[in-house]
């Protein structure tokens, strides 16, 4: 069995909502032992209240499994003392903490990186709260991935070319986790040359800001700021998403090169409407939109949406389908990909499909190791083995309440 | 100023556009060596898509470029060419990453596959960024950014029922891709401590669109078959989640937690959404949306975005702005963050970039360089490192190697 990346590495997990617990799945996916810590006697899902969703209710065993998947799962009271004082033992043998609470949370708990950093100077801590840990007017809001989105300005950009803002999907989380998963591998590079750890303030939002560049820089060199953009690409034309034959179906066509278009119009058969001087070049197309997508909307609403993808394609044309969940589901290339990993657990009834790895590691491919259970499931294992703390000790402590 | 973090770490960038750029500026912002590979005369395409200063183009001043290439070297390099490809061996034989985004097999096709790299240097770790995938029935496909967010699932999620889906704004599938590029190149390098080999990592825009980000759309579809669809300004998983207009502009009207919402009903003082039925759980309120949107859409209409977000924050209502880019450049907070970096470039001059995505405490991101001009390193690496003379130099040019 081919070593996993980042075997012999141990993550203490608070994650809570989806940034954290998702950027300790994929640790675990990636093959560290990640130890999700968690209050005592109630689950902290993905609400922020307790409020149960389908996807978190704690009455059903297939809830919030794709975020407890590839973790060991303890409970830890860090309002007490003494399980203040197991934490910092649990630090004290651990390479990595993840969290994404509201920047007082740690600190508060007197567990921020200054006093961790003492107990281990090898930790590595990343905090990834919405906007950072440093102080500043935005530090202490509360906000979701669509809220989030908002705050930064992505969300400003999504509808129709100069129409209403419409909602987005929540992107930032997965976003920001996979920065936040970068940074950590570059503070362990950086550790294996140093000895030491160090702390990452991630803002979650901040992290996201890079996807915009085009439009910051628009604003930054030139004061413009730009609206809801629909589909549209500076200097790409035709570039939208198009209507296809049948109910709700639609294609997404792009092209960028003069060699493409020409492409293009040869694949549908070369209509008198492209020879217009209103299309001969990518300058002139830009500045006739709207007529451009009305006249490729009347060639794709001939065909399915998989017709032309396969037209334009064969062509060497930039095209798709758009599918649907279903319709990625059902597809051959996703298929081929592997996105999808059925799994029978026990545990949790019938077979479950989890999103698979995007990374495809020829040597050290990655694969689903465990799955969750309870969350103290593995306080044995955690307390027992790990810190070495005797059956009696452990008793005790679970008398306490305190794990 | 100490070291980066990744200082002492080798990086070739062999693409074009954004995908690649993007994954090899996270790795040289934190102080790894990158070298980007540009093609012989007109460079990256990155350099002709702007923004433009004054919107006057010119291949030294686009902002995409000059964002996505800072702390980079340039050399002009046709590795298709035999001469050009023993110099990309000679460099790959010092480095640590290979980063490309060409069409799958692209590379093998001129002999530098992985297979090639792997002979001159067994530690090479070469990491793909391709739309479809690099092995699988569509990797020859051909895509650009809105063609993978189409394909992901994810465009199906967005834009008003009964007109076209919006796939992400801009480019955001190619960022995508580079992120997923630079974090699995630093995992396959943590691997590489354990095995002490090098490998072949691959990625697809249209996986790490609708897979990582599918949290709402693919995980939920798995969960228990749910199949959304595209809903406006909502997101009907629960009540409330939408952007509703205020008099200025627009609001992120979005929480799970009961107590927030009843204040926010209390704030607008309108009668209707009190102990009102439609209202009685988060969840089943979704199927009400339209009707409890006009109890109170009219009166947020009347307010605007600033006295709505002062009143919001004073009553601990966690609802946010929708802001522009205008008002995000401006915002306090981000400048109190130290967020904005001044980069004064030689030909381009000085412009404000987007700066760290995360702020490590000991060896902290920086912006060495600005972007390099087109083959700004050419002599530097082929002479100073390479060991070419200038008429070597001079060879290769009319030879179109650089």
């Amino acid at each position: 069995m081919s070593p996993l990346p980042l075997r012999g590495l141990r993550v203490i997990d608070h994650g809570v909502v989806w940034t954290g617990p998702l950027l300790g799945r994929v640790l675990g996916d990636h093959g560290a032992e990640v130890i999700w810590v968690r209050p005592p006697g109630r689950l902290v899902g993905i609400t922020l209240s307790g409020t149960p969703t389908p996807f978190t209710d704690p009455a059903n065993p297939r809830s919030y499994q794709p975020y407890g998947r590839s973790k060991l799962c303890v409970t830890i009271d860090l309002h007490n003392p003494k399980g203040k004082g197991l934490y910092k033992e649990l630090v004290n043998v651990s390479d990595i903490v993840v969290e994404n609470f509201a920047p007082r949370t740690m600190p508060g708990l007197g567990l921020g990186y200054d006093v961790l950093k003492e107990v281990n100077p090898c930790l590595i801590m990343i905090s990834a709260p919405a906007a950072g840990s440093t102080p500043g007017p935005w530090r202490d809001l509360m906000t979701y991935g669509p809220s989030l989105s908002a705050l930064f300005g992505l969300k400003s950009h999504l509808g129709y070319p100069g129409e209403r803002v419409l909602d987005d999907t929540a992107d930032l989380d997965p976003t920001a986790c996979m920065h936040g998963f970068f940074a950590l591998m570059a503070a362990l590079y950086e550790r294996g040359r140093s000895g030491l750890g160090q702390w990452i303030d991630m803002s979650q939002g901040e992290a996201c800001l890079q996807r915009n560049a085009e439009s910051v820089m628009e604003y930054t060199m030139n004061g413009r700021g730009w609206g809801t953009l629909g589909n549209r690409y500076p200097g790409m034309a035709p570039h939208n998403i198009y209507r296809c034959r049948g109910d709700d179906e639609w294609v997404a066509i792009a092209i960028k090169t003069e060699e493409e278009w020409a492409a293009f119009c040869r694949a549908i058969g070369n209509p008198p409407w492209t020879s217009d001087p209103a299309f001969a070049d990518a300058q002139q197309r830009a500045k006739n939109l709207d007529e451009l997508d009305r006249l490729v909307e009347s060639w794709t609403m001939k065909h399915t949406k998989e017709e032309v993808q396969e037209t334009l394609q064969e062509a060497g044309v930039a095209a798709h389908a758009v599918l649907s969940a279903a319709g990625v589901f059902r597809d051959e290339n996703y298929t081929a990909l592997r996105t999808n990993v059925k799994v029978e657990v026990d545990a949790i009834g019938p077979e479950m499909v989890f999103v698979g790895f995007p990374w495809k590691y020829q040597k050290t491919p990655l694969s689903i190791r465990s799955h969750q259970g309870p969350p103290d499931r593995d306080n044995d294992y955690v307390f027992g083995e790990i810190l070495g703390l005797s059956q009696a000790e452990r008793n005790q402590l679970r008398e306490e309440n305190i794990i | 100023m100490p070291d980066g973090a990744l200082s002492g770490l080798k990086v070739l960038e062999y693409g074009d556009f954004i995908a690649a750029s993007y994954a090899t500026k996270l790795l040289a912002d934190l102080g790894a060596e990158v070298i980007k590979i540009e093609k012989p005369g007109i460079g990256d395409s990155a350099r002709r898509q702007g923004p433009f200063p004054g919107d006057i183009p010119h291949p030294e001043k686009s902002g995409l470029f000059l964002f996505l290439n800072t702390s980079k070297q340039s050399l002009t390099l046709d590795p298709a060419k035999p001469a050009g490809r023993d110099i990309f061996l000679e460099l790959v034989k010092g480095a640590d990453i290979v980063t490309e985004n060409h069409p799958p097999g692209f590379l093998p096709s001129i002999g530098l596959g992985y297979q090639d790299l792997e002979k001159v240097n067994p530690g090479i770790i070469l990491v793909s960024i391709t739309p479809f995938g690099y092995d699988t029935p569509h990797a020859h496909y051909k895509s650009y950014a809105l063609i993978t967010s189409a394909a992901s699932g994810l465009a199906w999620r967005m834009g008003e029922p009964g007109r076209p889906p919006l796939a992400l704004p801009l480019a955001a599938a190619h960022y995508q891709g580079g992120i997923h590029a630079a974090a699995s190149a630093m995992a396959a390098l943590m691997a590489r401590g354990h095995t002490g080999e090098g490998q072949h990592v691959w990625i697809s825009e249209v996986e790490v669109m609708g897979n990582i980000l599918g949290g709402d759309g693919q995980e939920a579809y798995f969960f228990d078959g749910t199949e959304r669809s595209r809903d406006g300004i909502h997101n009907l998983a629960f009540y409330p989640w939408e952007v509703a207009e205020c008099k200025d502009g627009a609001f992120c009207i979005m929480t799970m937690i009961q107590r927030q919402w009843d204040r926010f009903a209390e704030l607008t003082g309108i009668e209707e959404l009190k102990d009102n039925p439609m209202l009685a759980n988060m969840y089943g309120a979704s199927q009400y949306a339209y009707e409890i949107d006009e109890l109170w859409h009219p009166w947020l209409k009347e307010q605007t975005k600033a006295e709505l977000w002062d009143m919001f924050r004073r009553e601990g209502v966690a609802f946010q702005p929708v802001l522009t880019i205008e008002e995000v450049v401006k915002a306090d907070h981000l400048r109190e963050r130290g967020f904005w970096v001044e980069v004064e470039h030689p030909v381009a001059g000085t412009f404000t970039y987007p700066g760290a995505p995360y702020k490590l405490s000991r060896t902290p991101w920086e912006v060495a360089t600005p972007a390099p001009t087109l083959g700004q390193h050419n002599e530097e690496i082929l002479c100073g490192r390479l060991g070419f003379s200038q008429p070597d130099l001079v060879a290769l040019y009319r030879g179109q190697i650089i």
